[in-house]
């Protein structure tokens, strides 16, 4: 899993020291909510565009 | 007074658009410093715009039934020469030098902008608990939220200001507001209603609306927002006989406040009685779909803020620098990968509209929190206020279908809870009607702040 604090040091800027505290359990939990469904998507799977909406 | 009682009576020349304006500006007065339902209001504009109306009636130009009728702009939509501050500090002193797209639809629809509501900083959040110009307050129980980010928008309908005041809806702002302040709010489909002109949130998600005290002026207000010249209005007696109404067996029903899931189950025996046919539906994996709607948000409202957030970040408020923080964090192949997801979930929640018309949920799974609250008992367990409170709505704004929320009854402490009425896109008509419907039966839409 992404190690959040490192990620926020090193953008340019980074997030402020005092504010990535809060971040990292938000972070850590869309993480492990999101990489699984990840698995699901294939080659054949296109990005959305409006008229998927149809 | 509804829009359509107002328009009847404007024709039957009863009332004035002046009088209907200057009673909408003496509530204002009066209740606003209670509510804190407006960031501005322009009583001289608007009363010369409402004797300009009443001037065309008088000479035989009826532009049809908002002609006439006061209303307010959600403050994130551009008013040439009127300030637009998107609840931002940062947009303080922003005049806009155009109207936006929906500001000139309900100008030519003959509507009378008295003035600009409160609202989530950057309609980025859900309590309208607004660090830059205050907390809206909910006119049912000041005390607690009025829901967002479209906070004021649906007090100052609810507290009877105005009949018609604008919402825009990313991931559940037009319908949170709409159910814990006990009125109606229509989220379209999305891209009906154009977005040009309005500050954006997330391109992908951001959707415009109505929120209005009754579902049939929902109508005529979403037909006008989007330019039609002609619009639907559901009937007295709306017939929803032999309507196929999904109810979800999984996830809507499963952590919710008894006295939420009670009233809504009531509506959902009330469309029974009224002749509709209620079919069980499996919903596919809402919590995935919220996950996807959380990357797509985060990304998008970072991309659209981020020289704020890098050069005037001490002048946003912590709960939305926060989030676009998190923001700052998405890696640009997650979001690429979100937006491929969305697509394999809009297909396989497509296929329930083969079985059934519409599909009723709660529209939130608690009422109104109270303001400062940061967590919530729902079901028995704690939960982020926030979170909790988008659960049952941020997923159809990842599938930009059209969903409807309104009042279905009462808690015993007197708060209003909300029924969201879901259709297949385009199916705008259809869940008006069956909204309508439900109104008419449950009668909860009399109840007054």
């Amino acid at each position: 899993m992404t190690d959040w604090k490192k990620t926020a040091a090193a953008l340019d800027p980074p997030i402020p020291e005092a504010d990535v505290e809060k971040l990292v359990p938000v972070m850590e939990a869309l993480e492990a909510a999101f990489r699984p469904l990840q698995q699901k998507l294939t080659a054949e799977d296109d990005v959305y565009d409006n008229s998927c909406i149809g | 007074m509804t829009i359509l009682a107002s328009a009847e009576a404007l024709r039957a020349k009863k009332v004035s658009s002046l009088e209907l304006t200057n009673d909408a500006l003496e509530r204002i007065a009066r209740d606003n410093q209670r509510l804190n339902a407006f960031i501005t209001v322009d009583a001289e504009t608007a009363r010369a715009r409402a004797s300009a109306m009443d001037a065309e009636l008088s000479h035989g130009i009826d532009r049809g039934p908002l002609h006439g009728i006061p209303f307010a702009h959600k403050d994130l939509v551009y008013t040439k020469g009127i300030r637009t501050t998107g609840g931002s500090r940062i947009f303080a002193g922003f005049v806009p030098d155009h109207d936006a797209d929906i500001a000139i639809h309900l100008n030519n629809a003959g509507a009378v902008l008295v003035g600009k509501t409160n609202l989530h900083e950057f309609a980025y959040g859900i309590t309208s608990t607004n660090p830059h110009f205050g907390a809206v307050r909910n006119p049912w129980d000041t005390e607690r939220i009025p829901g967002g980010s479209s906070g004021g928008s649906g007090a100052a309908v609810a507290a009877g200001m105005l009949p018609l005041a604008t919402g825009t809806d990313t991931g559940g702002s037009i319908r949170i507001p709409a159910s814990f302040c006990g009125v109606t709010g229509l989220k379209p489909t999305f891209g009906l209603i154009s977005k040009r002109g309005v500050m954006p949130l997330g391109w992908t998600m951001d959707h415009m609306g109505p929120i209005t005290k009754t579902v049939r002026d929902a109508a005529v207000s979403f037909h006008a927002m989007a330019g039609l010249a002609t619009g639907y209005v559901p009937p007295q007696s709306a017939d929803i006989r032999g309507l196929r109404i999904g109810l979800p067996v999984n996830y809507y029903f499963d952590k919710l406040d008894l006295e939420v899931a009670e009233s809504v189950r009531a509506a959902v025996q009330t469309a029974a009685a009224l002749g509709a046919r209620i079919i069980d539906v499996k919903v596919p994996d809402v919590d995935a779909l919220n996950v996807i709607g959380r990357v797509l948000l985060l990304a998008e409202a970072t991309s659209v803020h981020r020289e704020h957030l890098l050069h005037r970040r001490t002048e946003i408020g912590a709960d939305v620098r926060t989030l676009l923080d998190q923001g700052r964090l998405i890696r640009g192949s997650d979001y690429v990968d979100a937006q491929r997801l969305r697509r394999i979930y809009i297909r396989e929640f497509s296929k329930l509209w083969s079985g059934v018309d519409c599909i009723f949920t709660p529209a939130t799974p608690t009422p109104a929190p109270k303001i400062g609250e940061m967590t919530m008992k729902v079901g028995g367990a704690d939960e982020d206020v926030r979170l909790a409170t988008t659960r049952l709505m941020r997923a159809i704004n990842v599938l930009g279908i059209p969903a409807l929320s309104i009042p279905c009854g009462f808690t015993k402490s007197g708060l209003p809870i909300g029924l969201q009425i879901l259709g297949a896109p385009r199916a705008e008509d259809m869940i008006l009607r069956v909204g309508a419907a439900i109104e008419d039966a449950t009668g909860v839409v009399g109840r007054r702040p």
